[in-house]
Formats: structure tokens, C-alpha cells, sequence
């Protein structure tokens, strides 16, 4: 019997083993200087149709100028990227050009993954980029990635119930108390002023907590405490006085997400909703024939800042070919392709030379041109130096903005918890 | 006995009750696939779409490499369950024939197994499928669905193989079969609806997988069928609906041929008057 199981066992193992002749292709070629010819591989994470064109566009456009870099684009998607590079980075076998977002490199930059690419980048690359933005992929005067595409949160708006109600919304900004007064004046015979989708309300929060100068946090990694007062109590007041007081806000779409709102902005339920910029490409795709639509002004508290969060293109630190890599960001950071690319995924490039080219293509129509003004605000927030944010924002800003926006506590109670809160999840 | 009118028409009506709560989701799947964005936004979602159309189709096949995906992930399903079940039944034999201190431990360590998370054990993995030179392979990632699905596998056939009466196997070996004679020819017969039954839950892990294979899959053109439709979800939740739900009708049609094929044999009931008692 036994040599019976151990004959099927060793079968198993030999079919096993027979099917292991495949070849694993994780080098990418060898050495790294400039004459020899290399290939690079570049994960995108495009998403849109139009993006994926451009981005492919950007890599021929380049190989076909540099024989001797090639790049290989690689499809990925933003589902667990983090892990997966993860295990990459653990293995060595990151890609050579790697597209993630700020907020996800921080913690790479951090554990020393990233390259700094910031002798590899051109002046004018670097000219064209705010230094706020820079801010967000930068740690100790070194240059981890180049951010390439922002969004911001919006004001979308039904132009037809505007009309209807007197309301011309024109100028530079958007002043909360206008919003607010706008919301009011939409609110009537069972329609909402406002849908605001804020079933994860923390990044909102945050972002737009910037327009009031909000903090939430002083210092940086391990050492930073939690600041809550007035002004990063601003936001959730005012929207909780739109939805409980002035009742212009629907309070059930307070649970929903930010693109669950839209059915109910199409269906003239709510005269404005407010989404990241880029729910216009949704809008533009499917709102019924004949909706009008408009992207107001951008928001303006004490100033119309709000946290950037760009996407970033970085290079591996273990990279064989750092250099040539960083060559092919600071291309693909050309106006013309940034351009290319935030407009395929109606997101805003980071530099000014990109939104000029997107606005001149554009026309300033679907609400671009408000879409791109909202974008020369952006900067880094204080959240985005923070190692335990990630944690603090799942476990306890999440759960109590969630209740103060249910009306379950006030002010006094959120603000306790985000501060108390801080200190229970940053051991 | 015969069952009363009253009661086979109470029994039929809970199987059609049955029947909508498992097949609703699909129906919703392929009405949702028919839709156009315009649809899918509408503040009444309706059951049937209005405009039915094949663009979601065609945009599923001719830009996310569905098909490819769809091969790559039935190549790997196939090949899992094979070596699952190659491996999983001389091994439950054993350990449910053979009386060893052993048994407890290992029967023990099957099931401590099936509690490590997956985010736990992918970096070990990949560090030591690497230098194997099995990343970005098949091979690669059928091994590792295949340890993957074996401790489970080994409780089911376990249980199956127990169920089969010793008294066949003594009488084979009264009338002078060998101990492999005796597992070919009477236990693997009787144990099909358990192979089957196995080969189904191996399948069906490895044709779902998304998280291996992100990690170990890098070259497009391996991509599973999971990580071709994870591509449909883009950056702060957008998601492409109308092709994702014409991407999965797609993927459910192989896994919907394979049960439909296997189930038939699925066949239960074949040990009854195998042994008189």
C-alpha cells in the first residue's frame, strides 16, 4: 500500500514539476549605462479609454525617439495596487516606472523604496510644478516622484433649476456662505438644494477643511498631535447647518457615495451636488439628453486652498535603470502629454502649461475651465505628513464625522473624538 | 406515501421562491449588461433595460483582453483542480483508512491553515516562488492554488472516502484484489460524486482568485480573468458598470458550462444497497 501512495504522490509531483518549465521574464536587461540599449517597464493604472490612448501614445512617441530606453507599458489597475507593489518592492521586482497616487507613496518614501529622481528631472519640469504640490512628494529636500494629475471637489450644478431659482454664479470663487444661501434658495416643494455624497466624509473633510485653514494636525510621522479647533470644525458645521438647520441638504444622501448621488442631480431632485472634478466625465457619459449642467466656482473659506493628492510617477530605489527611468517622467511631465493624459481622465495636470493646453482644447466647456481654476489652489495638507493618518481616518475621524453628520452628536462631541481618537491609534 | 396536493404545492412554490433568489442576481447581471450609461443613472432603476444594446459587449472584448484573460483563467482552474485531486485522494485515503497518531495532527494542521489571512503569507510566498523562477509563470500561480485549495479538498474527500463501506474493500481483497485494484476499480467509482464535488470547490476558488495572482502575475498577457475585470474600477471608485457587467456575464458563461457538465454526475444515492445490512 504504501508503495502504491508514494507511486501516486510522486505523480502528482511529477506532473507538478513538469509544469514548471515556464520562464519568469522579471529582468530588464542589465547594466545601466546610457549607450546600452534597456527596457523599462511602466505599470499605468489609466483608467479611462481616452487615458489608456494617451498614455500608450506618450510611451511610442518616446520609444520611437529613444532606441536605446525603450518602454513596455503594462496595464494595471488601482485595485490593491498598494499590495502589490508591496510585495514588489519585498521581491525586487517593482516595475521599473511606477504609477500610484501621494497618498499611497508616502508610506514607500518612508520605508525607502522610492528613488530620489530629483537630479534626473529638468528645470523645466520642476519650474512648472507649485511647490505645494512638490511638497507632497518630497521628504527632506529629495524628490521621490513627479505628481502628474490633481482633482479637486467641485460644485456641480442643474443650470436649468439655477436659472429657474436667480441664481447666476459667476466670479472667481464660490464663498460657503454663497453656497449655503444658494442651497436655500434651490430648496423647495420636495427638492434639495444640495445631494452631497459623504458616506466616507474624512478626505472631504480634510481637503476642504484647507479652505478655513484647517490642521487637524501639528508635526509630522509618529510625532504629530492632533490639533482640532474652530477652524477644523468649519466644514462639518456648515454642512451639518445645511442639512439639519436650513434643511437644504437631503440628510439621506449623506450616506450615500459621491456617485450615488448623481441619479437624484439628474432627475432635478437636487439643484447642486458637490464630487470630486472628475464625476464630469460621469456626467458629461450619462446624464439624460438636454440636462444642463454647470461646474460653479471653486469654494472659498478664508482662501480656496484645498490638499492635493496627486498621482505620481516614481522609480524603485533597487531600479537598475533609475536614471533612464527618471529621463521618461520628466517626458512624460511635457505639457502636451499631460494634457493628454488629465484629459482622458478629466483630472488636472499639475502644471500650468498642461491646463493651458486643456483649456485650450477644451474651450473651457463641461466646466473645465472652472475645473481647472480649482486646481491652482491645490497644496500639501498637514494629514499628508502623518504615518498613523490611514489608521486614525478608518477607526475614528470616519465612525464620528458619520455620526455628526447623522445628528447623533454636536460639535463639541466630534471635535473630543477626532482629538481623543488621535491619541488612542498613534502608539 | 403519498404526499397531499396541498403540501407537493406548497413544496414547489418554495423551490420557485428558491429558484428567483438564486437566479435574480444573474438576470440583474445580464439586464445590466444590455443597459446604456443613461440607464444605469436613472433614479428608477428598471428590471428589464429599455434600449437594449450590445456596446458594453464590445467594449469588454475589445479593449480590456477578456478573452485572453478567460483562457489564462481556465488554463489555471483547469490544471488546479487536476493536480488537487491527483494529490488530494491517495492523501485522504490514507489518512481516512489508515489509523495513525499522525492523523489528529495532520487533520489539525489542515485546519490551523485555513486561518492565515493571504496578505500574511503572499510576500513569503512570492520571495520563494522568485527564485524559483516561478513569478509571473502559470506554473507559479497553479502551484500555489493547488496548496492553496488542497487542506480544504482533503477535508471534503475525507469525508467521502469514510462514507465508502470498508466491507467493499474487504470483500475485494476476499477475492484476491491488490490494494490498488481495490481503490481503482471499487473506491474511485463510488467516490465520483466526491471527486466531482472537490473538483468543483478547487475550480471555483482558482477561477475567482484575484490577490495571488495580482501579486504574482505582472506580463499582460497572463492576467487572470479576476485581475482583467478589477480594470473596470478605476481611481476613487469609478466604475465602468455597463462593461463590467457584460465582462462578468462573460466570465460566469465557462464556470456555468463546467457545473452544468459536472453536476450531472453529481450523482448521489450510489452507495445505497451496496452493503446489506
Amino acid at each position: 500500500m504504501k508503495k502504491v501512495l508514494t507511486a501516486l504522490l510522486a505523480a502528482g509531483a511529477l506532473v507538478t514539476l513538469a509544469a514548471c518549465g515556464g520562464n519568469s521574464n522579471d529582468s530588464n536587461g542589465s547594466g545601466s549605462g546610457s549607450n546600452e540599449k534597456v527596457t523599462l517597464k511602466f505599470q499605468s493604472l489609466a483608467f479611462q479609454k481616452t487615458t489608456v490612448a494617451a498614455t500608450k501614445k506618450i510611451v511610442a512617441d518616446w520609444n520611437a525617439a529613444n532606441p536605446n530606453i525603450q518602454v513596455e507599458y503594462v496595464q494595471g489597475s488601482w485595485d490593491s495596487v498598494h499590495d502589490q507593489l508591496v510585495t514588489q518592492f519585498q521581491g525586487g521586482t517593482a516595475p521599473d516606472i511606477i504609477h500610484d497616487e501621494s497618498a499611497d507613496i508616502t508610506g514607500f518614501i518612508n520605508q525607502g523604496y522610492l528613488a530620489d529622481i530629483s537630479k534626473y528631472l529638468s528645470q523645466e519640469t520642476k519650474d512648472a510644478v507649485s511647490q505645494g504640490v512638490w511638497d507632497t512628494v518630497s521628504k527632506d529636500g529629495k524628490v521621490y516622484a513627479a505628481p502628474t494629475l490633481l482633482q479637486s471637489y467641485v460644485v456641480f450644478a442643474n443650470s436649468n433649476l439655477l436659472k429657474q431659482a436667480g441664481i447666476t454664479a459667476t466670479g472667481d470663487s464660490l464663498s460657503w456662505d454663497d453656497l449655503a444661501a444658494d442651497a436655500k434658495k434651490l430648496t423647495a416643494a420636495g427638492k434639495y438644494g444640495l445631494g452631497w455624497g459623504l458616506k466616507s466624509p474624512t478626505a472631504t473633510m480634510l481637503n476642504l477643511g484647507l479652505n478655513f485653514d484647517a490642521k487637524f494636525f501639528d508635526g509630522t510621522g509618529q510625532d504629530a498631535k492632533a490639533t482640532i479647533g474652530d477652524a477644523e470644525l468649519e466644514v462639518p458645521k456648515r454642512i451639518h447647518a445645511m442639512a439639519y438647520t436650513d434643511k437644504s441638504i437631503d440628510p439621506t444622501s449623506l450616506t450615500q457615495s459621491g456617485s450615488d448621488v448623481l441619479p437624484g442631480f439628474y432627475a432635478g431632485k437636487y439643484g447642486m451636488i458637490v464630487a470630486g472634478n472628475y464625476v464630469a466625465q460621469q456626467i458629461a457619459e450619462e446624464a439624460p439628453k438636454g440636462f444642463q449642467w454647470e461646474v460653479l466656482p471653486p469654494l472659498k473659506g478664508t482662501s480656496s486652498k484645498q490638499a492635493a493628492n496627486p498621482q505620481t510617477l516614481s522609480v524603485p530605489a533597487e531600479g537598475k535603470h533609475i536614471e533612464q527611468s527618471a529621463k521618461f517622467i520628466d517626458y512624460f511631465m511635457k505639457a502636451e502629454n499631460l494634457a493628454a493624459v488629465g484629459q482622458g481622465d478629466w483630472l488636472i495636470p499639475t502644471t500650468q502649461g498642461a491646463r493651458d493646453a486643456i483649456q485650450k482644447a477644451t474651450g473651457g466647456k463641461n466646466g473645465w475651465q472652472q475645473t481647472l481654476a480649482s486646481g491652482t489652489e491645490l497644496t500639501k495638507a498637514p494629514f499628508q505628513s502623518v504615518q498613523n493618518y490611514p489608521k486614525w481616518k478608518d477607526q475614528i475621524a470616519t465612525p464620528a464625522f458619520q455620526e455628526f453628520l447623522a445628528n447623533k452628536t454636536d460639535a463639541a462631541a466630534l471635535g473630543k473624538k477626532l482629538s481623543d481618537g488621535w491619541g488612542q491609534v498613534n502608539q | 406515501m403519498r404526499t397531499r396536493p396541498a403540501t407537493r404545492a406548497l413544496q414547489y412554490a418554495a423551490v420557485v421562491v428558491y429558484l428567483i433568489f438564486l437566479g435574480f442576481p444573474l438576470l440583474w447581471l445580464i439586464s445590466s449588461s444590455l443597459k446604456s450609461p443613461q440607464e444605469f443613472a436613472s433614479i428608477t432603476p428598471s428590471l428589464l433595460p429599455k434600449h437594449a444594446n450590445l456596446s458594453n459587449y464590445t467594449d469588454a472584448l475589445n479593449e480590456q483582453g477578456l478573452v485572453r484573460g478567460l483562457g489564462n483563467s481556465l488554463q489555471i482552474s483547469i490544471y488546479s483542480t487536476i493536480l488537487v485531486l491527483i494529490v488530494a485522494l491517495p492523501v485522504s485515503y490514507a489518512l481516512a483508512r489508515f489509523r495513525s497518531r499522525l492523523r489528529p495532527l495532520t487533520n489539525g494542521w489542515i485546519l490551523v491553515s485555513q486561518v492565515f489571512p493571504v496578505i500574511l503569507i503572499v510576500i513569503p510566498l512570492f520571495m520563494i516562488l522568485r527564485p524559483l523562477h516561478l513569478t509571473n509563470t502559470i506554473p507559479g500561480v497553479v502551484i500555489v492554488y493547488m496548496v492553496w485549495s488542497l487542506p480544504f479538498a482533503l477535508w471534503m474527500l475525507q469525508g467521502y472516502v469514510a462514507a465508502v463501506p470498508r466491507e467493499l474493500e474487504e470483500a475485494a481483497a476476499v477475492d484476491g484484489a491488490t490494494r490498488l485494484r481495490t481503490i481503482v476499480s471499487i473506491v474511485m467509482p463510488l467516490l465520483r460524486p466526491g471527486l466531482i464535488a472537490t473538483a468543483m470547490f478547487t475550480f471555483i476558488s482558482a477561477w475567482n482568485e484575484f490577490f495571488f495572482a495580482l501579486v504574482l502575475l505582472q506580463d499582460p498577457e497572463l492576467k487572470t480573468l479576476p485581475l482583467v475585470l478589477a480594470r473596470f474600477v478605476g481611481a476613487e471608485g469609478q466604475v465602468q458598470f455597463g462593461p463590467l457587467a457584460a465582462a462578468s456575464v462573460l466570465a460566469t458563461v465557462p464556470s456555468l458550462v463546467f457545473f452544468a457538465f459536472l453536476q450531472r454526475r453529481l450523482t448521489s444515492g450510489l452507495l445505497s444497497g451496496a452493503v446489506k445490512g
